[in-house]
C-alpha cells in the first residue's frame, strides 16, 4: 500500500464512522433492539445479504475456492428452499406474534425454561461464532500492517465493541447497504484485474480449463458417501435445515423481519436473497479457483499469513522449504503450459500424459505448502496454520491499482466491523430481553435502563468473542468454522421452533428435555463420527422433534402458564 | 419503551406488488424454478470442466 491507499483508506473509514454516528445520534430501545420500523424491503434484503455476504464471505470464500475448489457452493443449495419456507410460514407467524426476540415466542408457547434454553443455545452458538468472526477484521489489519494476529484481534475487538455499543442495529442496517455496494464493486474490480493478469499463454478460457483439470471446478457432487463434506445431498438436506435455522430462528436475522415495515417487504427481501445467493457464491468461489491458477504463475509466499511465517521462519529449514516451493512452482508453470499446448493438439494420449504431469506437479507444490504448515506447527504448537483466508486479501493488497486498494481494504474492514456489530447487537438484545428481564421483570418498563443494560451485554459478548479468538485454536478457515459451529447448535434450535409451530400437543417439559438430549447427541456424534457436518442440522432437528413426541407420550400432561397443555 | 411492541397491521394476504407476480405462490414457484435451473447449470458446468 502506498500513500494514496492510506489516504483513501483513512478517509473512507472516517466517512463511514461519521455517517453512522450522524444517522444514529438519537436512538430509542425499540429501534436499538428491533431496527427501524420504516426499513424498506431493499434495505432488509441487502441487510440480510450483508450479514451472510459479509467481509468474511469475501475474505474466506475465495480462499476456500483456492484451496478446495468450488464444491462449497453446494453448501447453499438448501438456502432458496429454506427461504421460501421462512417466507411462507415463519415470517407471518413472527409478525403476528409481535415479539422483540424469537425466543419470547418459545416462552409464550411453552414456558420460561424452554425460552431460556432456546435463547441460551442461540447465544452459545453466536457467542462462539463471534469468536471466529472477530478474525475477519483482524486478518485484514494483520495483512496490511504485518502485525501479529493476536495483538490485532485485541485492538480490532475493542474497536468493534465501541462501534456496536454506540450504534445499535439501526446503524448496522444503514451502513451495510453502502459497504455492500463498495465491496461488490471492489470484487468486480478484483475479478477484472485477475482476468487481465492471468498468464498470457492461458487467458481466461485456458485458466478455467486448467482450474478444472487441477480439480478446482467440481461444483456438483452426487456422491452418497456421508463423510464427504459437500455433496448435493448435504447441501439440499443439511443446507436446508442450516438455512432454515439461521433465517428462521437466529435472532440476528429474526430481528430484521420484526423490524421491517411490512410483511410484504420482509418477504421480498428474503426472495431477493434466495435468487442471488447461489450465483453470487459461485462467482466468488470461481474467483478463488482462478486465483489458484494465477498464483501458479505469480510469485507468492509458501504460507500466505506472512506475519505468522516471519515470526517463526528463522532457521535454515524454513529457507529450504521456501526454495523447494519456488522450484515446484516453476515446474508447475511449465507443466500447465505443456498441458495447454497438448490440449490444443487434438492428441488425446498426449493431452492425458500432460494432464497427469500437471496434476503431479501441482500436488507436489501443495505438498510443500503442507510441509510448511507442519514446520510452523513444529516450531510453535499454537501457531495458526490455516492461511487460505489470507489469499484474497494478499491479492488485493499486491495486485489491485493504488487507491482501489485503500478503498477496498477500508470497506472490507468496515463491513467486517458491521458484521460483528450485527452479531453482538443480537447477542446483547437477546441477553437483555430473554435473560436479564426474566430475572428483573420490574425493570422492563425503564427504557433508559434497558438500553444501558443491552449495551453492557453487547460489550460483554464482545470481550467474550475476543477472549475465545485468542485462546481457542481451530483448524478450519473462517467460513467453514462458522458453518460447523452453526451446524452443531442450529438443528436443535430449529427443532424447538418446529415443535412450537406444528406440534401443539407437546408441552414445555417434553420439548425442553428432548432438546437437551438432542443437543447432547449431536455433540457426541460430532466428536465421535466422521460425517459431513451439514448432516448435524438435520440430525439435531429430527432428534429434537422425535424425542419431544416420545417424551410427551411418557410425561404427565400439566396445564398452566409454566407448561401449557394444548 | 413498552413491554408489548405495537402490532403489525399489515394483513398476511398482502400481494407481492411485483410486476408479473399476482400472488406469493407465484413468487415462490419462480424462486424454486430458478433454484432448479441454477443446479442444472452447475451440473452441466461440472460435466464440462471437472
Amino acid at each position: 500500500m502506498n500513500a494514496a491507499d492510506w489516504i483513501v483508506m483513512v478517509a473512507s473509514l472516517v466517512g463511514i464512522a461519521a455517517y453512522g454516528s450522524w444517522r444514529t445520534r438519537h436512538v430509542r430501545l425499540n429501534t436499538y433492539l428491533r431496527g427501524e420500523s420504516s426499513t424498506g424491503w431493499g434495505t432488509i434484503g441487502l441487510s440480510v445479504m450483508a450479514t451472510q455476504a459479509s467481509a468474511i464471505t469475501y475474505l474466506s470464500i475465495p480462499g476456500q475456492g483456492f484451496e478446495s475448489g468450488i464444491g462449497f457452493v453446494q453448501n447453499y443449495f438448501g438456502l432458496p428452499l429454506a427461504l421460501i419456507i421462512v417466507c411462507a410460514v415463519f415470517l407471518p407467524m413472527y409478525r403476528r406474534l409481535n415479539v422483540y426476540t424469537a425466543y419470547q415466542f418459545l416462552g409464550n408457547r411453552f414456558d420460561e425454561k424452554t425460552r431460556l434454553l432456546g435463547a441460551g443455545l442461540f447465544m452459545l452458538q453466536r457467542g462462539l461464532a463471534a469468536g471466529v468472526t472477530i478474525y475477519a477484521p483482524a486478518i485484514i489489519v494483520s495483512t496490511v500492517l504485518g502485525w501479529r494476529l493476536d495483538f490485532v484481534i485485541v485492538a480490532t475487538g475493542l474497536l468493534v465493541i465501541v462501534y456496536t455499543v454506540t450504534g445499535g442495529s439501526e446503524a448496522v442496517a444503514l451502513t451495510q447497504r453502502w459497504q455492500m455496494a463498495v465491496i461488490a464493486g471492489g470484487m468486480v474490480t478484483a475479478l477484472i484485474v485477475l482476468i487481465v493478469r492471468l498468464p498470457d499463454g492461458l487467458g481466461f478460457t485456458g485458466s478455467v480449463a486448467a482450474a478444472g483439470a487441477l480439480g478446482k471446478l467440481h461444483a456438483v457432487d452426487f456422491s452418497l458417501d456421508p463423510s464427504r463434506r459437500y455433496t448435493v445431498w448435504t447441501g439440499v438436506f443439511g443446507g436446508l435445515f442450516l438455512s432454515l435455522s439461521y433465517f428462521g430462528t437466529d435472532q440476528s436475522q429474526v430481528q430484521r423481519y420484526i423490524g421491517g415495515a411490512s410483511l410484504r417487504e420482509g418477504r421480498l427481501g428474503l426472495m431477493f436473497n434466495a435468487i442471488l445467493k447461489i450465483p453470487m457464491q459461485f462467482v466468488i468461489l470461481m474467483l478463488g479457483a482462478l486465483l489458484f491458477v494465477f498464483y501458479q504463475f505469480a510469485p507468492h509466499p509458501v504460507f500466505f499469513n506472512r506475519a505468522e511465517w516471519r515470526r517463526h521462519a528463522e532457521d535454515g529449514r524454513f529457507r529450504a522449504i521456501e526454495a523447494e516451493h519456488a522450484a515446484a512452482l516453476a515446474q508447475t508453470q511449465s507443466a500447465i503450459l505443456a498441458w495447454t499446448r497438448a490440449r490444443g493438439s487434438d492428441d488425446a494420449a498426449r493431452e492425458a500424459t500432460a494432464r497427469a504431469a500437471m496434476v503431479a506437479a501441482s500436488d507436489r507444490a501443495q505438498a510443500i505448502r503442507a510441509e510448511a504448515r507442519a514446520a510452523l506447527l513444529a516450531a510453535d504448537p499454537l501457531a495458526r496454520i490455516k492461511d487460505s483466508d489470507y489469499v484474497f486479501i494478499t491479492f488485493i493488497v499486491t495486485q489491485l491499482p493504488h487507491g482501489a486498494v485503500g478503498l477496498l481494504v477500508a470497506t472490507m474492514f468496515a463491513a467486517a466491523l458491521s458484521s460483528k456489530a450485527s452479531e453482538l447487537a443480537a447477542l446483547g438484545s437477546t441477553t437483555t430481553i430473554d435473560f436479564w428481564r426474566h430475572f428483573r421483570p420490574l425493570a422492563a418498563a425503564d427504557e433508559a435502563r434497558n438500553m444501558r443494560v443491552a449495551r453492557r451485554f453487547t460489550a460483554v459478548w464482545g470481550v467474550f468473542a475476543v477472549a475465545f479468538a485468542l485462546f481457542a485454536g481451530f483448524a478450519e478457515n473462517l467460513i467453514e468454522a462458522i458453518n460447523i459451529l452453526g451446524s452443531i447448535f442450529y438443528g436443535v434450535l430449529l427443532g424447538l421452533f418446529l415443535v412450537a409451530f406444528f406440534l401443539r400437543r407437546v408441552g414445555g417439559s417434553a420439548v425442553f428435555f428432548a432438546a437437551i438430549a438432542a443437543q447432547t447427541l449431536v455433540i457426541v456424534m460430532y466428536f465421535s463420527l466422521d460425517i459431513g457436518y451439514l448432516w448435524y442440522n438435520l440430525i439435531g432437528c429430527a432428534a429434537c422433534v422425535v424425542l419431544s413426541l416420545a417424551l410427551q407420550a411418557i410425561l404427565p400432561r400439566r396445564a398452566g402458564p409454566g407448561g401449557r397443555a394444548p | 419503551m413498552t413491554s408489548t411492541p405495537p402490532r403489525d397491521k399489515q394483513p398476511d394476504t398482502e400481494p407481492p406488488g411485483v410486476p408479473g407476480f399476482g400472488t406469493w405462490r407465484a413468487v415462490y414457484l419462480f424462486v424454486f424454478g430458478w433454484f432448479v435451473l441454477v443446479v442444472i447449470l452447475l451440473t452441466l458446468f461440472t460435466a464440462m470442466y471437472a
